[in-house]
């Protein structure tokens, strides 16, 4: 009964009043967890919410004590790639998905795709869509529609142990690849046992990252048809840069925030870590001894003229069967545009998240404690690093196959015979097939 | 043998109730088999037959993929797209390998172990039992958490002791072994047990006729106690065998520290990315379908296999 009434998207006013009258006629009857759209007096909507970034149950504390007709009950899911994606898409597929659930950039095509994304169009006016860095609105624009609200920009930022940098006889941060490889030389000359930063072969958002920096474009969506070229130039003098990285001994290759790599760090065999803005709270809450001795740096490039990927990057997405569209996006709005979302998310410490909404750097810059980056102010590095992301990337709509294919092959590159362009060609052909398999058009070769 | 006939008898003399007893004693059973069926098809029959179902059919899209979803009727698409997939056939090949170094090794050690508890010669028998029945009663996640620990370098102290002792090692790096390892660290006290109860229904009369006769500790346990054990051997080798087809956990755990374990290394792995990585239920079920028939094929062979040898030899003993 009460799920009928909101299906029918009355006016709020007309649904408090109905939801209140059912309330009071049936007295038990009206749960916590109805699936009632609408709010009364003491009987706010709840919302269910999955979600891991960190400063999230923070976020969400805020909310629930400053608004009185919307609930937030929050959980706390594995990040997306270590599990949580598998988790939200079964619960899609089981019926009981949360009303919101967080997606990284890469990985919402996907999930459209499947059908466990809602299209909120009709939710997002002009006005809050002005809000957001145009980068972070193109990647959650598909097929003409709005899927989902940015959280945060990535931009590419490179983190070094100014120490283990300053012993190395390194002055100044290496701003060009070149530069980093020379550095990369220098640290593993001052201390055999020490690499300047990391390939992660189990992550390949990262070396996407690179390509995506470089100017590479592996998918581009037309009008009817997708164009997948994995083989552009771009990405051939980023495969083969790392390609000569690794040969040459002068990177670490283990997963990313393995035990391996933490212990690696812990002990300074590991002097950077080729990341973006949200990891200079991650490494601050991995590595809360090293306080004051990390600083950030804007991500070396090709020419030494600013440029950048992103890396990951959190939307906010509403599920296919929700019946709570307008309080999930009242809440992403929140959570994503307004001072006190932002601020509750920053003030944690545990998050540096860059804000996808501009206006709101000022605020984020104020609530981050930036002791672990010895007091520096990574928001305007951050600021230059967003305003130069690449603005032509777009990630397909199967990069759970993607990446996989990329996993898969980069896994031979830990004991010496793994192949980068190999394994990007390898994954452009299972994409395509995937793509194919899937019904998806595919332009092209 | 005697014992049933010679209730029946009793009971048949005894009134005329018999009829109506005998439907009593129909209805009994069924009604203590009913939970078992019912659970049987509830959790055995109805999930299978949705796995069947769900391999026929394949998630459509259209254009850009962004218009939503549609089911259509695949035939045996998914199953020609698994047997296809160079992947999923190199699972089969990963577990040839790991059966081929686990199951000889496992079945070798218990047994070993098991006679050595049997034997006269051994003291604190249940101590030892215990101990080697201990690393079982970790449950498999635990063990691979632990083991994980020990095989990644930088953080297991067995690979700083070789490293200093000047033998680098790179565990991780040869999954097979290192998952091998960790399922006889597992399952090794568990088939003692077995094997050792086995051992000790052995009627001592025979292997004191085989002492008498001038038998040494060999061979008594050789010739005769492992014959006269072979039907646990036979068991332990078809859940071994069954089991190592399902190998899943382990190998995932240590996913996360090496990357060598792909995410298709087996093909329960296979199943579980394809559904949950590549969202495609179709070809995930199509591929445990084929995992179930690999596992009944192979559980047939070996039941007949071992069943043909034994009765073999009971004609040659006759």
């Amino acid at each position: 009964m009460t799920s009928s009434v909101s299906r029918r998207r009355t006016t709020l006013g007309i649904a408090i009043g109905a939801a209140s009258a059912l309330c009071l006629g049936l007295l038990t009857g009206c749960s916590d967890d109805s699936d009632s759209g609408t709010g009364a007096d003491g009987k706010p909507v709840t919302l269910t919410f999955w979600g891991w970034a960190k400063g999230t149950k923070e976020v969400v504390d805020a909310f629930n004590a400053s608004h009185k007709d919307i609930k937030v009950s929050y959980k706390e899911i594995p990040s997306g790639v270590a599990g949580g994606y598998a988790k939200i898409s079964n619960a899609v597929k089981a019926g009981n998905a949360p009303d919101l659930f967080n997606v990284e950039y890469p990985q919402l095509p996907d999930f459209v795709s499947q059908g466990a994304v809602k299209d909120i169009s009709d939710q997002v006016d002009p006005a809050l869509e002005g809000q957001y860095l145009p980068q972070a609105i193109d990647l959650v624009t598909l097929g003409g529609a709005k899927w989902a609200l940015p959280l945060d920009a990535s931009p590419q930022t490179f983190y070094y142990r100014k120490d283990l940098f300053e012993k190395a006889g390194i002055k100044t941060p290496p701003k060009t690849w070149d530069e980093f490889r020379t550095d990369a030389e220098k640290i593993k000359k001052a201390d055999p046992k020490s690499r300047i930063a990391t390939f992660f072969p189990d992550d390949p958002s990262t070396f996407e990252a690179m390509v995506w920096q470089a100017g590479g474009r592996w998918f581009k969506a037309g009008e009817k048809a997708w164009d997948v070229n994995f083989d552009d130039n771009a990405t051939r003098e980023t495969a083969a840069y790392w390609q000569k990285m690794i040969d040459d001994d002068l990177v670490h290759v283990t997963p990313s925030f393995s035990q391996q790599w933490t212990n690696s760090l812990q002990k300074g065999r590991t002097a950077g870590y080729l990341g973006a803005a949200w990891g200079g709270g991650v490494l601050g809450t991995t590595l809360p001894d090293q306080k004051g001795k990390w600083a950030a740096a804007p991500m070396p490039t090709a020419d030494g003229k600013p440029a950048s990927g992103m890396l990951g990057g959190t939307t906010f997405a509403v599920s296919k069967d929700s019946e709570k569209t307008e309080a999930a996006v009242e809440f992403a709005k929140w959570a994503t545009t307004t001072e006190a979302g932002i601020k509750a998310r920053i003030a944690t410490g545990t998050s540096s998240a860059y804000p996808a909404a501009p206006a709101l750097v000022p605020v984020a810059r104020k609530a981050f404690k930036t002791d672990f980056l010895g007091g520096q102010d990574v928001y305007a590095d951050y600021e230059d690093a967003a305003r130069s992301i690449n603005e032509d990337w777009t990630w397909g709509p199967v990069m759970g196959v993607t990446n996989n294919a990329l996993r898969d092959s980069f896994a031979k590159l830990g004991s010496g015979d793994g192949d980068i362009l190999g394994s990007v060609r390898k994954a452009q052909q299972d994409t395509r097939s995937e793509l194919k398999n899937r019904g998806i058009e595919v332009s092209g070769r | 043998m005697t014992a049933p006939g010679k209730t029946e008898s009793v009971r048949g003399a005894g009134t005329g109730a018999r009829a109506p007893r005998r439907r009593g004693r129909l209805g009994a059973p069924a009604l203590l088999l009913l939970p078992f069926f019912l659970l049987f098809i509830a959790c055995t029959l109805v999930p299978l037959g949705n796995a069947v179902r769900l391999s026929l059919y394949r998630e459509s899209r259209s254009g850009l993929g962004f218009g939503g979803t549609e089911r259509v009727f695949n035939g045996f698409g998914n199953y020609t797209r698994a047997l296809e997939d160079d992947a999923f056939r190199d699972g089969f090949l990963t577990l040839a390998q790991y059966c081929v170094l686990y199951i000889p090794l496992m079945m070798g050690l218990s047994l070993a172990l098991a006679l050595l508890l049997d034997s006269t010669l051994a003291r604190a028998r249940r101590f030892f039992q215990l101990a080697l029945f201990l690393p079982h009663a970790v449950p498999g996640i635990i063990a691979a958490l632990l083991w994980m620990y020990l095989y990644t370098p930088g953080v297991s102290p067995v690979i700083d002791f070789l490293d200093s002792a000047g033998l680098p090692a790179n565990l991780l790096g040869n999954p097979v072994p290192a998952v091998v390892n960790i399922a006889l660290w597992e399952w090794t006290g568990y088939n003692l047990v077995i094997f050792y109860a086995a051992l000790q229904a052995i009627p001592r009369e025979v292997l004191e006729a085989a002492v008498v006769d001038g038998a040494g500790p060999l061979r008594v346990a050789l010739n005769i106690k492992v014959p006269l054990i072979r039907a646990s051997l036979t068991m332990v080798g078809l859940f071994t065998v069954i089991g190592s087809l399902q190998l899943f956990t382990e190998p995932m755990i240590l996913h996360g520290a090496a990357p060598e374990v792909v995410t298709t290394w087996t093909p329960n792995m296979y199943a579980y990315t394809a559904a949950f990585e590549r969202n495609d239920y179709g070809l995930a079920a199509a591929a445990s379908v084929l995992l179930a028939l690999a596992a009944a094929l192979l559980s047939f062979a070996v039941t007949r296999l071992s069943g043909s040898r034994s009765r073999k030899r009971e004609e040659a003993a006759g």
